[in-house]
């Protein structure tokens, strides 16, 4: 038996991750039970209730034509960056930190794609014509028109999760081949196959080496490009607001953001319930994540403030007007309430002493997220209610069929992550134990028993 | 059937050293088994080709002219009415074209780590699962018993904890 101060061994984060995925308690069940019964009552049924009576139950109208879906589909795409940025972006770098917390954080990439997409079924407004964006040559002789960004995000959005998936599935074959080892049943044949084979030795450790570096170095540019993508289902119109060209740089900060701040709370959630991995989730990576958020919300703040200058010196009486509308406005508080959550709460990741703290980084990770939404929604909100001609000016609410399914997204991704714990190892096993010292010497032991 | 002498140790460095003992005794290349990539691979049993980056590289490059050819050729079939302006706007199918570059890119590279390692493994072969835990694994292939002591003595010389003898179907 390990002694409490003795830094965990190979064989440990071994039995841990193996164990994670093959004894389940029944606290598991009861929140999986939760997660799915929210999504069915608050994102499927009120969606299926909209399909019914129409788009107008979602408060929805002109001119404010979005709504809190549009809003919704970008924070769940911006909230997958998170993953890319651990990942790709600190595998290059050769960062010794991410290797305990990548796994999850592709995870969350690849289910935030997933409800995001779920968000676009939902937002139409006739989906009963969807078959017309489908390519297929038809008597109408209409094929879906490559000039326009939405086009731009289907192919962007269906690159970035195809590549996630790809990504996620080739750095976790080793780790599902250690797992298949300690299997029996139903689960050792998934894993078997899973695994492909994979036996852990010279070559197929230099393949994958290359593999998934070449995958990396794919995946960067396209995470930049996919969130500038969606920035331009917004700057590719004519509306005041919404017209710009920082929207680029301004979504992929805020995505990445965003993002960061979801694995803070996946981080804190991953080592409070699940035995063990708080040997392997600790304060250095909380602290990690803590520098990382500030020099993010610094950058933030400051594309904030330059869409701000900018409008305010061109001097066109459009620019003077939206950005009046947004931080004095009917939506003014939301505004507000954003910078504080966004560019004033983030500055206590200054102080060595909060980014340690585990709770309070939790506190401060659900707070950006909710900065992060009402700043999606701001972006939707202010410019859609304020175009150029007053007629086309409107004040919009959100329906609780629209409240509803956002809390219903919200279960659907817990949904998707509570089952992905139980299937993929949620920790790099292979990677961590790079971290560690070899193991000493000790008698070889036959496979433990598996408990399922 | 070939069979194989199969020592497991405790540490990378004592598993490079019993590798490159078995090579430089003339036993044919021995392979590493281990639960975390090894450091020093090459130096010891030479250098290894990849070839994945061929297959990026093409994927990439069919990629781009397939997307680019995607959004220029439908754009010609089927004809919208544009004001005057061009057909095959070069900005937007610009972007259509990065992202097939990169989706293909992916595409390709993945293939390339199948074809390359060899994987999915459709026959049993040598395998130690102490080697996904904690133990380093050197394998080497044995044409008769001789042959399997000599490399069970240098196994052991180079402080093997554990040596085996196992079979594999050819």
């Amino acid at each position: 038996m390990q002694a409490e101060t003795k830094d965990p061994q190979y064989a440990d984060i071994h039995r841990d991750v193996v164990r994670s995925i093959v004894e389940t308690g029944p606290r598991y069940y009861v929140a999986l039970a939760t997660a799915l019964g929210v999504t069915l009552l608050c994102f499927f049924f009120p969606w299926f209730y909209q399909l019914y009576y129409g788009i107008g139950a979602a408060g929805v109208n002109h001119p404010q034509v979005w709504g809190t879906y549009l809003a919704s589909f970008i924070f769940w795409i911006g909230l997958s960056h998170s993953g890319t940025l651990l990942s790709c972006v600190l595998h290059l770098s050769n960062s010794a930190w991410r290797k305990a917390m990548y796994r999850s954080a592709e995870a969350m990439t690849l289910f935030s794609l997933m409800v995001a997409a779920t968000f676009v079924m939902v937002h139409l407004g006739r989906p009963w014509f969807i078959h017309w964006a489908l390519p297929y040559p038809n008597q109408m002789e209409m094929w879906p028109n490559f000039r326009s960004p939405l086009l731009f995000d289907v192919m962007a959005i269906g690159t970035y999760l195809t590549g996630s998936s790809i990504f996620i599935y080739m750095g976790s074959i080793p780790d599902f081949a250690a797992v298949r080892d300690r299997t029996t049943g139903w689960r050792n044949t998934m894993y078997t196959l899973l695994s492909l084979g994979w036996r852990g030795t010279d070559s197929e450790w230099h393949r994958l080496h290359w593999a998934y570096t070449f995958l990396a170095v794919l995946i960067i540019p396209l995470a930049v490009s996919v969130h500038s993508i969606v920035s331009w289902d917004f700057a590719l119109s004519i509306v005041p607001a919404l017209h710009q060209t920082i929207f680029a740089p301004y979504f992929v900060v805020g995505a990445i953001f965003s993002g960061t701040a979801g694995i803070v709370t996946v981080m804190f959630v991953l080592r409070k319930y699940i035995a063990g991995f708080d040997q392997y989730i600790t304060r250095v990576h909380f602290d990690n994540l803590g520098k990382l958020l500030l020099v993010l919300s610094l950058i933030w703040t400051y594309i904030n403030a330059i869409e701000l200058f900018t409008g305010w010196y061109s001097g066109a009486s459009t620019e003077h007007e939206a950005l009046q509308y947004k931080l004095f406005g009917y939506y003014a508080p939301l505004y507000w309430e954003m910078i504080l959550f966004f560019a004033v709460a983030p500055l206590l990741c200054i102080f060595k002493r909060f980014r340690t703290s585990f709770v309070p980084m939790l506190i401060l990770s659900i707070a950006i997220n909710i900065g992060m939404y009402t700043e999606r929604f701001l972006i939707v909100g202010t410019s859609l209610s304020r175009q150029y001609l007053p007629d086309a000016w409107g004040v919009y609410v959100p329906s609780l069929v629209e409240l509803s399914i956002i809390l219903g997204s919200f279960a659907l991704f817990t949904t998707l992550f509570l089952v992905f714990v139980k299937i993929f190892p949620s920790i790099s096993m292979y990677e961590v134990k790079e971290t560690m010292d070899i193991p000493k010497t000790e008698p070889i032991a036959p496979p433990e028993g598996n408990p399922a | 059937m070939t069979n194989f002498a199969v020592g497991l140790f405790h540490g990378p460095d004592s598993a490079l050293t019993a590798a490159g003992t078995l090579k430089g005794a003339g036993f044919a290349t021995p392979e590493l088994m281990s639960p975390v990539p090894i450091e020093g691979v090459e130096e010891v049993l030479g250098e290894k080709k990849s070839v994945i980056k061929h297959f990026t590289f093409f994927g990439g490059l069919i990629g781009g002219i397939s997307g680019f050819l995607l959004a220029a050729v439908t754009a010609v079939l089927y004809l919208h009415p544009t004001g005057g302006r061009p057909i095959i706007t070069i900005p937007p199918f610009l972007i259509i074209t990065y992202e097939a570059t990169i989706f293909f890119g992916i595409l390709f590279t993945v293939l390339g780590f199948i074809i390359s390692a060899r994987l999915p493994a459709f026959r049993d072969r040598v395998y130690v699962p102490e080697s996904a835990v904690d133990k380093f694994v050197v394998t080497v292939a044995c044409d008769d018993d001789e042959h399997f002591k000599r490399a069970e003595t240098i196994l052991r010389d180079a402080g093997a904890e554990q040596v085996r003898e196992l079979a594999e179907e050819d």
